[in-house]
């Protein structure tokens, strides 16, 4: 000890420090384990207070300072017993650990206060907490941390809070805990309870949504999947309504049983979800409207041809869509130029045309699918908790502009299809 | 006090002896746990409770007027605040300070933290919030302050208090208008 500064280099590993202790204490080091660069010896309760000394006394280890004493639980095996020690001189800091002896009836452990001064009411409080009785201790009692007169230990696994008996946790415990069916509990303060900061509940309920996502997403969509089928007809009726939600699923909710507030911020969600629905389906959204919607800008029999073969109507519609400006592009071009050969051009040639210009469509149609679907799903949560016309209405223009936009490039496309093809009615009617 | 405690003052006097008790109240801060902190900030210069005529850290609870409770109190520690509110002169009066004073706050299930400073001695203004900002003791004391205005003297010595404040529930704060006792209420 005659360095100022602990010399690290100095110190002995793990394993030897393991192989100096078993060298003196023989079976009494039950083993060892090294954790979280900590190093922790397993000793014999018989030898407790030997191996103490030893950690001090011993030249190479020198373990000179006492860090700190502790108990744990060991449920049904007793209770253990770790002193902490650290060594100024080499800078290294070893765990004994003890299994008291007693089980967890009559827990006792021999005492390290002749050893280690410091130990002493490290000891009075593991007396305090778990009732773990250190024979040769001058005197645990009084207690030291609880009143005088406490009665049991509470650190104890088994010890019970009264408090807690008496009145059971208010609201939720964890920040994603579950009702019996499987939804969040969203905390929301009763009238004249005070709000958590900034809309704290909220933000609770939110990451408990995100870390639940699996199972609740898939089955909030078919929830709604079946609300919009279900009352399709009715929302392209009806604006807004007042309350904002959705008075279908909010009904079919409520006769299920959920709870009003579960069934209400269901409802917004879905509410919300046909509202963004109808705005990405534009002007005409459904398909009965189809029939007598204005045939300007598509191309009906393609259109026609698409839905019979079972494609979505979006599909359907932008690839009439592209059909048709090709067609008007071409009478264009033909009225232009007459001499073109493409009047004259092989039929599988135009076939060819036809295929690549279906497969371009196809690409666009995906590149506007992405868009719309790429805006929802980011406004999602919070549209669904706020429901607010405002961003409503935002969202709405926004979808609107990345539809012109998507037609606009639609257009830009065409354009550059176009010279190497001729009038294309065969497309439409194959 | 042979006089005060036999006789109602008449009213100016009152006026003027209430005016000079409510600006001199020297405080004797029993700090427990982080509430202490707020407290503190509250008796530093950008709160400064002292142009509201408080006195931080009188000498000894045997000079003070006002306790001020602020953290948690615990089974162990709760004899000493019995102890110490009782080594003060009367008229005395108690803040409690934060959630924890108030009711035991987030330890309200511990095995060893007392359900509120009200179990062990009367007090007269609960300011709520874990902790309350330094402004709510400002709020707080303004209300005793306020209360101590229109106090009668004679009957604060006779024992009898006026039932607690709860800063933010019992409205309004600053303008009660009934001096009027209630029957021994308050928690003794
Ligand atoms: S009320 Fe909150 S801030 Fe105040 S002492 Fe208790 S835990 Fe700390």
């Amino acid at each position: 000890m005659t360095d100022v500064l602990a010399r690290k280099d100095r110190a002995l590993s793990p394993e030897e420090t393991e192989a100096l202790l078993r060298d003196r204490l023989g079976d009494q080091v039950v083993g060892s384990t090294v954790e979280f660069g900590t190093f922790t010896l397993h000793i014999a309760p018989s030898g407790w207070h030997a191996a103490a000394q030893l950690c001090r006394d011993e030249s190479l280890l020198a373990y000179d300072m006492f860090d700190c004493l502790f108990g744990i639980d060991a449920r049904e095996e007793g209770f253990d017993v770790v002193a902490v020690l650290y060594s100024t001189s080499v800078g290294t800091r070893i765990c004994l650990r003890t299994r008291c002896e007693g089980g967890r009836d009559a827990p006792v452990c021999p005492s390290i206060t002749d050893v280690y001064r410091g130990a002493d009411w490290m000891e009075r409080e593991t007396y305090d907490m778990f009732g773990i009785d250190f024979e040769g201790h001058p005197s645990v009692e009084p207690r030291l941390l609880t009143v005088e007169n406490f009665e049991g230990w509470p650190l104890r696994k088994d010890f019970h809070l009264t408090s807690r008996v008496a009145k059971s946790w208010p609201g939720v415990k964890e920040p994603a805990e579950l009702d019996d069916e499987g939804n969040v509990i969203e905390r929301i303060p009763e009238v004249g309870d005070a709000p958590g900061p900034y809309d704290l509940d909220k933000a609770m309920a939110e990451q408990a949504r995100a870390i639940n996502k699996p199972e609740l997403d898939e089955g909030d969509a078919d929830q709604d999947e079946a609300d919009k089928d279900a009352s399709a007809a009715k929302d392209d009726g009806d604006e807004r309504p007042a309350t904002e939600i959705d008075q279908e699923t909010f009904d079919k909710l409520i006769a299920e049983g959920k709870s009003e507030r579960i069934a209400r911020s269901k409802a917004k969600a879905a509410f919300m979800k046909k509202q963004k629905a109808a705005a990405a389906a534009g002007d005409a959204p459904a398909e009965a409207e189809a029939e007598d919607a204005p045939t300007d800008g598509i191309d009906k029999e393609t259109f026609d041809r698409l839905i019979a073969e079972g494609k979505s109507e979006r599909i359907a519609r932008s690839k009439a869509k592209a059909a048709f400006i090709k067609k008007q592009r071409a009478a264009e071009a033909a009225d232009a130029d007459d001499t073109d050969a493409a009047e004259g051009a092989p039929p599988d040639q135009d076939v060819e045309v036809a295929e690549q210009a279906d497969e371009s469509a196809d690409a666009e149609v995906e590149a506007t699918e992405e868009e719309p679907a790429k805006a929802p799903a980011d406004e999602e949560p919070t549209a669904a908790e706020k429901a607010e016309a405002r961003r409503k209405e935002q969202a709405e223009a926004r979808k609107r502009k990345a539809e012109e936009r998507a037609a606009e490039a639609e257009a830009g496309d065409a354009d550059g299809d176009e010279p190497t093809q001729g009038p294309d009615d065969e497309e439409g009617q194959a | 006090m042979g006089l005060m405690d036999q006789v109602e003052l008449p009213k100016p006097v009152k006026y003027v002896f209430n005016w000079g008790r409510k600006y001199s109240l020297w405080c004797f801060n029993f700090g427990l746990a982080c509430c202490a902190i707020e407290f503190i900030a509250a008796s530093t210069s950008r709160h400064d409770f002292i142009r509201h005529g408080v006195i931080p850290f009188a000498h000894g609870p045997r000079q003070a007027d006002l306790l001020v409770v602020s953290g948690t109190l615990t089974d162990k520690m709760a004899p000493a605040v019995k102890r110490l509110y009782e080594e003060m002169p009367e008229p005395k009066y108690v803040i409690s300070f934060g959630s924890c004073a108030n009711c035991g706050g987030p330890y309200w299930d511990s095995y060893s933290v007392t359900k509120g400073v009200d179990q062990v001695i009367p007090v007269d203004v609960y300011v709520p919030g874990c902790p309350p900002r330094p402004e709510a003791l400002l709020d707080g004391i303004i209300a005793l302050q306020d209360r101590i205005q229109k106090e009668s003297l004679k009957e604060r010595i006779a024992g009898r208090r006026l039932d607690p404040i709860t800063l933010g529930a019992d409205t309004p704060l600053v303008s009660d208008s009934s001096p009027a006792l209630p029957s021994g209420g308050g928690a003794t």
